[in-house]
Order: structure tokens, then C-alpha cells, then sequence
């Protein structure tokens, strides 16, 4: 082709502009990706569907790898009906979660209200309540845990289960003589009082989350509550909640993670137990894939529920 | 537009006219102006406003005293000589202060070789981690193409299961060369007890928590104007350009976060470095030598008699003071971007 020609009818044509616009961004778009994509296959995918190859079989450590014999789903069945500790683990994880993630939401949601406000020492009130956050995702925190469960035997930690642990609450219950009228409502008050040093810990990235979406409520939205003389209560509930809900369902979901895949909780306990100590692999992994299937269960149903709540301003 | 201190100064001469101009109502009767319900309305606010800022400080005094309180009981314990932990006399402050504990805790963690390695391990893979995450993160964000959707459910997938599920397969892989096992490749240990169990998941954005970042780092390039990247490709960057000198420099404080936040992460790992780190070796982090710390302190200090936590609760809180000590001073100075990273990184929404 030479150059004189086609000067005059069109314009040159460049390198590489053959494919056209679009199909060109959708192939930097796999370039950008690239790298994560290979290596999700290597590091994510192909572990993730050995382990599901595993919890269909029998292993053995063996020279070279794995040795796999006795396929079926005798795994998972014996999860089920044959092990002792499995399914009662299960349950009372299940029910632990379903009590203390309301809880959780409630209580940060109710510290970032107060943090987003405006008083002295807010910084440092923010410094304090984001400490978790840095902490609790280490070994300190069992370290800690230990310290506050063994109460009486780790030495100086008494004054602090006693603080927490005399349930007052309790006492204060029966005095009133409503106790017996509502067990789950006492209950979850006696989760949260007993309870709070654990709710306090676990809520730092909740309480980030929330904050974030508190700071994000547009001014407008305020100053016409504050024309329309809402009170701080209307205000909340008609301001505040909708504003923050996409953040709640957010750290819905953060949470009820975060409480499933904790290696302290039973559940984890017992999967680690079965692979690190007791080798067998393929039975640990049939658990926890059972587990994992009813987390997700368990996440689609509330994502598929609240969603129906949360308000979204673009739409 | 007004700068933050100018603008202070309006606030304060705004609420100095209006209370101004309420006192001038008040002087000729507020009737005048309100009506009964704008009354009682002021009236509520401000019995509230005089009665929750004592309410708050109670209940901000009291949480923060729950969460303070094993660092307090941390520092209370680990300067104390061992023998006064069972004195009834003494509560918080020791009749007398020691160093000794810190000093075997010191050894038995190694610790000076325990941190350098840590630190090196944590800045390389957060660093590493950062990059990749980042970069699928704006594919993710600005590009069409197909199958994007069933891949950001992989990234999704990454975010939801836990790495319990994955870390045994991921052991044999790492332990076995695995794709050059099946071409007769043989070693003693394959990559177990190497750092690289470390860094090459970082390097290929599948790190410690690598999913949660690139969903920030998609959220936060999804809130960035389009116009910005139009501008740049009309000056004829190409996308690789683009991002680097035109993306990369709004997206600071997104990156600032995640670092962090990936440093915390790395820095308190102890399940994927124990999977892969052979205890007590060469390479383990402060985590790992935390969480064996029981055992080594029986090992070394009481000639391996099994021994209660109570006997050796002095060593243990030392040993988390040694472990959170770098977390808490890099916290204590960076704690605004922290905070105000989350709030601008564009996580919500």
C-alpha cells in the first residue's frame, strides 16, 4: 500500500486500529485482569474443586499427593448421622449467629450515630472504638479471650468477669418478675449484657462501615428534616436508617462472614481438627463444604430478605 | 470556594446571629413569632441537647473502658515481676516494675529475627497485593467485556469462603511444584517453609483477603467521572497510561487504605503462615511465634512441665505487647487515614 494514494481519499490508517473501539477496550479489559484471573485459577479455583474432589472420597496421605479410594458421599452422610460433635456444633453456631449479628448491627449502628455527632474528644472516642479493628483479627485476641473466659484462674482479670459475669441483669429480671414471661427476650438481654466485651470487639468494622455511610447523608437531607421540625428520632428512622441501609445489608453480610469463617468458632474447630491432627482430609473437607453450603444458604436467604428494605438513591 | 477555616467562621457567625436573634424574640415575647408547637419544639431540643451529652460520655466512657481494658491489663501484667501476679494486694500497678519479662519473652519469640522477617514479608505482599488488587480492581470497574459478571462472582466467591476450605489442596500444590509435578519434578519441600507461599498469591492479587480489596478498589473506580479518563485518552494515553498517571493519583487515599488494612491483615495472620510455615522455623512472623508462644515458654523457661495459663500470664502479655506494639505505634500515627480512608475510598455506594 503505498502512502501518496490513500493520502488523498482517507485519512492513514494507523496500527492496530483494525478492531474496533469497543472489542479493543473489552481486550485491555482481560489485560487488566489477566493477572488476578490466572491466578485465581492456580491459587482459588482449581484448590477449591480439589477440596470438593476430596470430600467425595477416602484419603490417605501417601507419597506424591493424596491417596483417593472409596468414592461416594459416605463423607457427608457420616457428617451427618454418625458424628457426635458435627451437627450439635452446627446448630448451636447457627443459633449464636442469629443471635449476635442483630445485635452487632444494632450496637454499631447506635455507636456510629453517636461517633458521627459532633463533641470534644471525638477523635480520640474514634481512635478507641476502631482499636478492635487492628486487634482482633490476631492471635492477641484469644490470648485475650483467654484471659477474660479462665476469669478466676488468670490472676488479675477477676475484677472484669466479675463486672460482666454476675448478671445483674439476670437478677434484676427475676426481681421484676418478668423472667419467665419471654426466655428469648431475656435471653438476648443476657447475650448483650454477659456478652459485651465479645460485641464490643467484634464490631469495629461495622461501626467503620456505618460511619462512613453516616458521613455520606447529603446536608440537604438534614436541613429539610430539621425545616419539617423532626425530632431526633424521626429523624433517625426516616433519615438516617434508609440513608445507611445499603451499608446495613453490607455489614449484614460482613458479619455473619466474619462469624462463620472465625477459626475459634466450634465448627471451624472441629474441620481444622479432623485435617491437622486426626489427617483426614477428606472427610474435614466434606464439613466444611456442608458448612459452607449453609452459609450460603443461609446469605442468599437474609441478602434475598433485606434486600427488600434497603433503599437506594440512584436508581 | 471557602477554605475549612473560613468556613468555620461563617458557622460561628451564623450560630452567634441566630442566637442573637432568638434572644431579641424572646425579649418581645415569642408568641409573636411561633406558634406553640415551634415552641415546644425548641423547647425539647434543647432539654435534649443539655441531657445527652452527659448520657453520651457515660456510655462512650464505659464502652471505651470494655475495649481498653485488656490493653491496660496487658501493659499492667507484662512489666510485673511473675511472683506478684497471685498478690491480693495488688490490682493494677506492681510494687515493683521489671524488664526480665519482656527480655525472655524476647528470646523465646526471637524476636528481633522474628520481626525483621515479618516486616519484610508483611511490606512486600502488602505492596504486591496493593498493585494487583488495584489493577483488577479497574478492569473490573471500567471495561466491558464478556463473562465480567460471572468473573466478579469469583471475586465475590473469594470474599465468602473461607480459606479453611482451600488451604489443604493449596498445601499439596505448593508442597508438590504442582503443575511441574506432572512433569517429574521432585523436591524435598517444594515451596512449604518459603516465603514465596507468601508472596505469589500476592503477587497474582489472591493474597490474604485479596477479594475484599479488589470489591473496595472496583467500588472506589466506579465512583470516579468518566470524564476523567476521556480526557486522557484523548491525549493519547492508552489504558495502561491512563490508569497510571491519571487514575493512580485520585485514587491515593483508596490505595493508602487498603495498604494499611492489608498490612493489619498480614501482620495478624496466623492460619495461612501456620499452614504453610513449618513451626519455629527460619521464617515464622510474630503472629505465629504469639500462637506458639505457650508452648515454647514451657519448652524453654520450665524445662517442659505443663504449666497453667495463670504461671505464665507474664510472658504471654509480653509477648502480645511485643506483637501489637509496631500495629499500635503505626496506629497512633496513622489512625486518620484509617478513618477518613474508609469514609473517601468510595466503599459505600
Amino acid at each position: 500500500m503505498s502512502k501518496t494514494k490513500t493520502a488523498g481519499t482517507k485519512p492513514p490508517k494507523q496500527k492496530g486500529l483494525k478492531i474496533p473501539y469497543e472489542r479493543r477496550k473489552a481486550l485491555y479489559g482481560y489485560g487488566f485482569i489477566a493477572l488476578w484471573a490466572i491466578g485465581s485459577i492456580y491459587f482459588f479455583i482449581i484448590p477449591l474443586i480439589k477440596s470438593l474432589i476430596y470430600s467425595l472420597y477416602e484419603t490417605k496421605v501417601a507419597e506424591g499427593g493424596l491417596q483417593l479410594t472409596k468414592f461416594g458421599l459416605h463423607n457427608y452422610v457420616d457428617a451427618f448421622r454418625h458424628d457426635q460433635n458435627y451437627s450439635k456444633a452446627l446448630v448451636s453456631m447457627l443459633q449464636h449467629t442469629a443471635l449476635t449479628t442483630p445485635l452487632i448491627l444494632i450496637f454499631s449502628i447506635f455507636i456510629a450515630v453517636i461517633l458521627n455527632q459532633k463533641f470534644k474528644g471525638r477523635t480520640f472516642a474514634r481512635a478507641v472504638f476502631f482499636l478492635p479493628v487492628i486487634i482482633a483479627t490476631g492471635p492477641v485476641i484469644s490470648i485475650i479471650n483467654g484471659n477474660m473466659s479462665t476469669g478466676g484462674y488468670a490472676g488479675g482479670s477477676e475484677q472484669f468477669s466479675t463486672m460482666f459475669e454476675t448478671n445483674l441483669v439476670d437478677q434484676l429480671l427475676n426481681y421484676l418478675g418478668i423472667m419467665n414471661i419471654s426466655d428469648s427476650l431475656s435471653e438476648i438481654i443476657n447475650t448483650l449484657t454477659t456478652d459485651i466485651f465479645n460485641l464490643v470487639w467484634n464490631s469495629g468494622i461495622q461501626i467503620l462501615l456505618f460511619l462512613s455511610a453516616l458521613q455520606n447523608i447529603p446536608f440537604s437531607a438534614k436541613e429539610a428534616a430539621q425545616m419539617e421540625g423532626a425530632t431526633a428520632w424521626e429523624y433517625f428512622w426516616k433519615i438516617t436508617i434508609p440513608y445507611i441501609s445499603p451499608m446495613i445489608l453490607a455489614s449484614l453480610v460482613y458479619t455473619i462472614v466474619d462469624s462463620f469463617v472465625d477459626p475459634s468458632n466450634e465448627v471451624m474447630e472441629i474441620v481444622l481438627r479432623k485435617s491437622s491432627q486426626e489427617w483426614q482430609h477428606g472427610y474435614s473437607a466434606a464439613m466444611a463444604w456442608a458448612y459452607f453450603a449453609i452459609i450460603g444458604i443461609v446469605l442468599a436467604i437474609v441478602v434475598a430478605i433485606v434486600n427488600k428494605f434497603v433503599y437506594y438513591e440512584v436508581d | 470556594m471557602a477554605t475549612k477555616k473560613e468556613e468555620k467562621q461563617f458557622e460561628k457567625e451564623r450560630k452567634a446571629a441566630n442566637k442573637a436573634r432568638y434572644k431579641k424574640m424572646k425579649k418581645e415575647g415569642l408568641e409573636k413569632y411561633l406558634t406553640p408547637e415551634q415552641i415546644r419544639y425548641n423547647k425539647n431540643q434543647k432539654l435534649v441537647g443539655m441531657v445527652w451529652p452527659i448520657f453520651r460520655f457515660f456510655i462512650l466512657f464505659g464502652l471505651s473502658f470494655v475495649i481498653l481494658y485488656p490493653l491496660i491489663f496487658m501493659f499492667s501484667t507484662a512489666f510485673r515481676p511473675s511472683d506478684q501476679m497471685s498478690d491480693p494486694s495488688i490490682i493494677w500497678i506492681p510494687k515493683t516494675f521489671t524488664l526480665s519479662n519482656i527480655k525472655d519473652t524476647w528470646d523465646v519469640m526471637r524476636y528481633d529475627s522474628t520481626i525483621l522477617n515479618t516486616i519484610r514479608l508483611n511490606l512486600i505482599s502488602s505492596c504486591l497485593q496493593v498493585l494487583t488488587c488495584s489493577i483488577t480492581g479497574y478492569g473490573f470497574a471500567r471495561f466491558k467485556f464478556k463473562g465480567k459478571n460471572l468473573l466478579f462472582a469469583i471475586v465475590i466467591l473469594m470474599i465468602i469462603v473461607p480459606p479453611q476450605i482451600t488451604t489443604i489442596p493449596l498445601f499439596m500444590q505448593y508442597r508438590y511444584l504442582f503443575p511441574l509435578d506432572l512433569f517429574g519434578v521432585q523436591t524435598d519441600q517444594g515451596l512449604i517453609d518459603s516465603s514465596l507461599t507468601m508472596y505469589l498469591p500476592a503477587l497474582f492479587a489472591n493474597g490474604i483477603k485479596a477479594g475484599l480489596f479488589i470489591f473496595i478498589f472496583r467500588q472506589f473506580f466506579r465512583g470516579l467521572p468518566k470524564e476523567l479518563e476521556d480526557a486522557a485518552y484523548l491525549d493519547g494515553c492508552g489504558p495502561l497510561k491512563t490508569y497510571i498517571k491519571v487514575m493512580v493519583p485520585n485514587a491515593k487515599s483508596s490505595f493508602l487504605t487498603v495498604f494499611l488494612f492489608s498490612i493489619v491483615w498480614y501482620w495478624n495472620d496466623f492460619y495461612v503462615s501456620s499452614s504453610f510455615f513449618i513451626n519455629n522455623s527460619e521464617n515464622q512472623t510474630v503472629a505465629l511465634a504469639l500462637k506458639n508462644l505457650d508452648k515454647n515458654l514451657e519448652n524453654q523457661l520450665f524445662q517442659n512441665q505443663s504449666v497453667s495459663i495463670r504461671m505464665i500470664i507474664v510472658w504471654l502479655e509480653s509477648g502480645c505487647i511485643l506483637a501489637i506494639a509496631p500495629l499500635l505505634v503505626m496506629y497512633i500515627f496513622l489512625q486518620r487515614y484509617f478513618i477518613e480512608g474508609v469514609e473517601r475510598s468510595g466503599l459505600v455506594g
